[in-house]
């Protein structure tokens, strides 16, 4: 549906995006993941058009779209800060394409009314201005002027970035319902590691303008390719050289102790049975304990390395600080790089 | 990101207004400076420093020039004085009356320029009221008393508030009350507060204030010339009388040029100052600055006096003008109130003789249309500013800011020397002595601050709604009237009605370039003046002012009154801020250079 071939991006000399090759399918919910200044908008605003490669191609449905204007690609976005224009109420807003491609009033009433429909946009919402709204009725204003287009890709960037933590919760099903609901093939910039896992058929990590990795969200989570995706996604214990020997010393299964090796946090277990039976024991001192609601996080002192695991609340209370702990590492869950 | 200048002229509409705006700052811009040099230094074509040795042999020139000089280094430290009291008993110290005060304060921002300094000579002048009143109770007092130096530094200390009313007040809003908080907590005295933690912070916006009221003192008009008397000349008056001699012409092209140059240098400094030394608040959640109790009982009662002792002093005139405006000449001759004098023959002379409102309606159509012309035009420069970036943009922005960098009386006597005669540039036309060249130099000098208003207008629209605006198929020139001009108009609206205040009852600009057939309104309130005795011409000052006031007033509450209102509900607007009370605000942060064209 959509493919960057050799794709290099470079603004006053510096490049942003070196060599980006990517493929997203038809109908797919496809995140572009990274910290920021890493080329992820670079790449959703040269598939937009708004960005001109110095190289390379971008397709679009086997058709190469590099050279055409962005009203030209069958593409709708939703902007950070959605771009609601202000000096029109949300009706003018929703219909402005319509107006720009001259389609007649009957069609441009009908499709708003329809869009609106989908989008829960009430009559008395549609006259109000786009100041009077709130930020996910903005949000929804934004999707339906980018979808009475019907565009054939939807392109997101961060827009739920600027709303509060349980509106973002809540706007990530709703969009997510509405991609299913329409089926079109959605790509969705964003930094927030949580967004990208529960809400994307695949995700490209970005850093440095480079693709570290595409996949589904449990494959980059649990088989990261590259230490930074591992870094980055999810929380980590780093394993010392030391810890490994310790580990390889009794384990059937040997790692080596010269490469970086990390661990996730829920994967180091108070009991053998909760990470599986080629754990490895290992003892430690509790030094830190931070309390989470849901579950607490433990900081155990192991051998030096300060390895953090979580309890939930229905597990094990006496741990306090300064007391000595049991910890099952299994070597196989062990990332190394 | 760059754009080539191939690309860039590809639009027709960048292509005309690039070609528009060439011929502009070459003919009005660039030329007038070249013909000041040259009647300065080269009258026949050679070099000769002969004006140089005209000026330092001419008693009267240096002693004028001297003048100027005592008169910005004193003004700038009394005008700071009554700012920085005025802004902290409205703003900063807990003050009974408070709200009433900032009003008597800020009449400043509707009367100015010449109108104020005609009303205070009304008020304090020969046969002013307030010296009829003296007169009673000390029959010997001279009755010129209020001329000269003091009465010149009197007026201009009052006249010059206008900057800390906007901008002190501003950037003492936005200091973050929680290290004042924070001070307090550790056991510091209200004063120490002030002095330490407060007055620190404002010292960048405070010597902005000072270099632009000692730029004001150096080249200022209205007050010496009205004011001054034979003992106090200072440079612009005798610029302008220099100006109208040909033989003296070369020693005013030299005085103003001294003048622009002390301006450019004073300038460049605050530019730096500006630069390198403002403070901005580091917190993440800075707290709205709440009032302070004068806990000194003493203390406190003074600074009540002192306040309410400046309430009076500023609101005194404008409410003797007014009132005086509704009686009659004898009345206003004598200086004396009764009931039975009062009237409006004033009023009503003033709107059915046609020599009575000519003048007004002179300046009306002169402001509007300078207003309107630069602001349409600049409409479509700055959006090409704000889209392209290359060399060429970037030297015409330069260029168009040439008149913020020279005093008026430069580029009025510029204009002067350089139209005075044929000039291809404007099709072998003569500029100078018509209707049009007053109009011009209105436009040149309302350019700067048009342009940077607009552009900061534009850049407050942020790029995606361009980009959006794009990808749903609409064409550069669509965006442009369909999306970004509806945004930015009501900022638009707002520079028209302010550069139109300013222009209403201009002096500085007008003396120099006005049409005798035209009138406008601020020679006829400056001929007001001249002379002893009360005459008619006052009679219908009087009427003028009180108009003016009207009109000012109600065009700021249109620009800032309904401003609070959309800060609330719409967009935010990019302008040079009022305080208003409270003080929120949003949009454009103030610049105190905004103040050399904005402030009265």
């Amino acid at each position: 549906m959509i493919r960057y071939e050799n794709i290099e991006v470079s603004f006053d000399g510096f490049v942003a995006v070196p060599n980006l090759n990517l493929e997203v399918k038809e109908g797919e919910f496809f995140t572009l993941l990274g910290p920021s200044g890493c080329g992820k908008t670079t790449a959703l605003r040269t598939l937009a058009g708004f960005v001109n490669p110095s190289r390379g191609e971008v397709y679009v449905d086997g058709k190469r779209v590099t050279q055409l204007s962005s009203d030209k690609r069958s593409i709708g976005m939703v902007f950070q800060n959605y771009a609601l224009f202000p000096s029109m109420n949300v009706w003018e807003n929703i219909a402005f394409g319509l107006k720009v491609r001259k389609e007649s009033k009957a069609d441009t009433e009908r499709l708003v009314a329809d869009i609106a429909a989908k989008m829960e946009l009430t009559d008395e919402q549609l006259n109000k201005n786009i100041s009077e709204l709130s930020g996910g009725q903005q949000q929804r204003v934004a999707i339906a002027r980018a979808l009475v287009l019907q565009p054939k890709i939807l392109l997101l960037d961060e827009p739920l970035s600027n709303l509060d933590a349980k509106l973002r919760v809540q706007l990530r099903g709703q969009l997510k319902d509405l991609q299913s609901q329409f089926g079109i093939t959605t790509v969705y910039v964003t930094h927030d590691q949580d967004e990208a896992l529960t809400m994307s058929d695949r995700i490209a990590v970005f850093n440095k303008g480079v693709v570290e990795q595409v996949g589904p969200p449990e494959q980059i989570y649990d088989s990261s390719s590259t230490e930074f995706v591992c870094n980055f996604i999810g929380d980590i214990n780093v394993l010392d050289g030391a810890l490994i020997q310790r580990l390889n010393a009794v384990s059937m299964r040997k790692l080596d102790p010269a490469k970086s090796s990390y661990l996730r946090v829920e994967k180091v277990g108070l009991a053998r049975d909760l990470v599986g039976a080629a754990a490895v024991k290992v003892n430690g001192r509790v030094t830190a304990r931070s309390y989470h609601g849901m579950h607490s996080r433990y900081t155990v002192d192991v051998g030096g390395n300060s390895i953090k695991t979580l309890v939930t609340e229905n597990g094990p209370r006496a741990l306090h600080l300064g007391a000595t702990v049991d910890l099952f590492i299994n070597p196989d869950n062990v990332l190394q790089y | 990101m760059k754009t080539s200048l191939r690309s860039m002229v590809r639009s027709p509409m960048v292509l005309v207004t690039s070609v528009v705006l060439t011929w502009f700052i070459v003919t009005f811009l660039i030329a007038p400076n070249v013909g000041l040099l040259a009647t300065t230094f080269f009258p026949n074509g050679e070099f000769t420093p002969r004006s140089v040795d005209k000026l330092l042999s001419s008693d009267r020139a240096m002693k004028s020039l001297g003048n100027s000089f005592i008169l910005a280094i004193v003004l700038a430290v009394t005008v700071n004085i009554v700012g920085i009291f005025i802004v902290l008993v409205t703003q900063y110290f807990d003050i009974r009356g408070s709200r009433i005060l900032w009003l008597g304060y800020a009449t400043t921002l509707i009367y100015g320029g010449i109108v104020l300094v005609a009303g205070y000579k009304f008020i304090y002048g020969q046969n002013g009221f307030i010296t009829n009143l003296l007169l009673n109770y000390f029959p010997g007092m001279n009755a010129e008393w209020f001329t000269g130096f003091l009465a010149v530094v009197f007026v201009m200390t009052f006249a010059s508030t206008s900057y800390h009313m906007l901008f002190l007040t501003s950037a003492l809003n936005k200091v973050d009350f929680q290290t004042i908080e924070a001070a307090k907590s550790m056991g510091a005295s209200t004063l120490t507060v002030l002095w330490r933690i407060v007055l620190p912070v404002l010292r960048p916006i405070l010597f902005a204030i000072t270099i632009l009221v000692f730029l004001g003192g150096l080249t200022a008009l209205t007050a010496p010339q009205v004011l001054g008397g034979p003992n106090f000349q200072t440079v612009t008056p005798l610029i302008l009388t220099f100006s109208g001699s040909t033989t003296s012409r070369d020693i005013a092209a030299l005085l103003a040029l001294i003048l622009g140059v002390a301006t450019m240098i004073l300038l460049a400094v605050m530019s730096r100052v500006e630069r390198g030394g403002t403070y901005f608040s580091v917190s993440k959640v800075s707290a709205t600055m709440q009032k302070q109790k004068i806990t000194n009982p003493v203390a406190n009662a003074v600074v009540h006096v002192v306040a309410y002792v400046l309430f009076v002093v500023y609101t005194l005139p404008i409410l003797l003008i007014v009132v005086f405006s509704f009686t009659d000449s004898a009345s206003i001759q004598t200086a004396t109130l009764s009931w039975d004098r009062f009237t409006l023959d004033n009023y009503i002379t003033v709107f059915t003789t046609q020599s009575a409102f000519e003048p007004f309606i002179v300046s009306v159509l002169y402001s509007a249309a300078a207003a309107v012309v630069v602001v349409g035009g600049l409409l479509f420069v700055a959006r090409i500013l704000q889209k392209y970036k290359n060399a060429a943009t970037t030297v015409a922005e330069y260029l168009l800011h040439i008149p913020w960098i020279l005093p008026s009386t430069m580029i009025a006597l510029g204009l002067i020397l350089t139209f005075d005669r044929p000039n291809a540039l404007i099709g072998g036309q003569v500029l100078t002595g018509t209707v049009w060249v007053l109009l011009v130099a209105y436009i040149i000098i309302k350019i700067p601050f048009t342009l940077r208003m607009l552009k900061a207008a534009f850049y407050s629209v942020s790029d995606s709604v361009e980009d959006a605006a794009r990808i749903l198929g609409a064409k550069s020139l669509y965006t442009f009237r369909r999306v970004l001009l509806p945004i930015v108009l009501p900022t638009a609206a707002a520079i028209t009605a302010l550069n139109f205040n300013s222009l209403l009852d201009d002096y500085d600009t007008a003396v120099f370039l006005y049409s005798p057939l035209y009138e406008p309104l601020g020679i006829v309130i400056k001929n007001s003046t001249d002379g002893d005795n009360i005459s008619d011409a006052m009679v219908l000052t009087l009427v003028y002012t009180v108009l003016l006031m009207i009109i000012m007033g109600l065009s700021m509450y249109a620009v800032y009154g309904r401003s609070v209102t959309s800060r609330r509900k719409k967009r935010p607007r990019a302008l040079p801020e009022v305080p208003d009370q409270p003080a929120t605000r949003v949009g454009r942060e103030p610049q105190p250079d905004d103040a050399r064209v904005t402030v009265r």
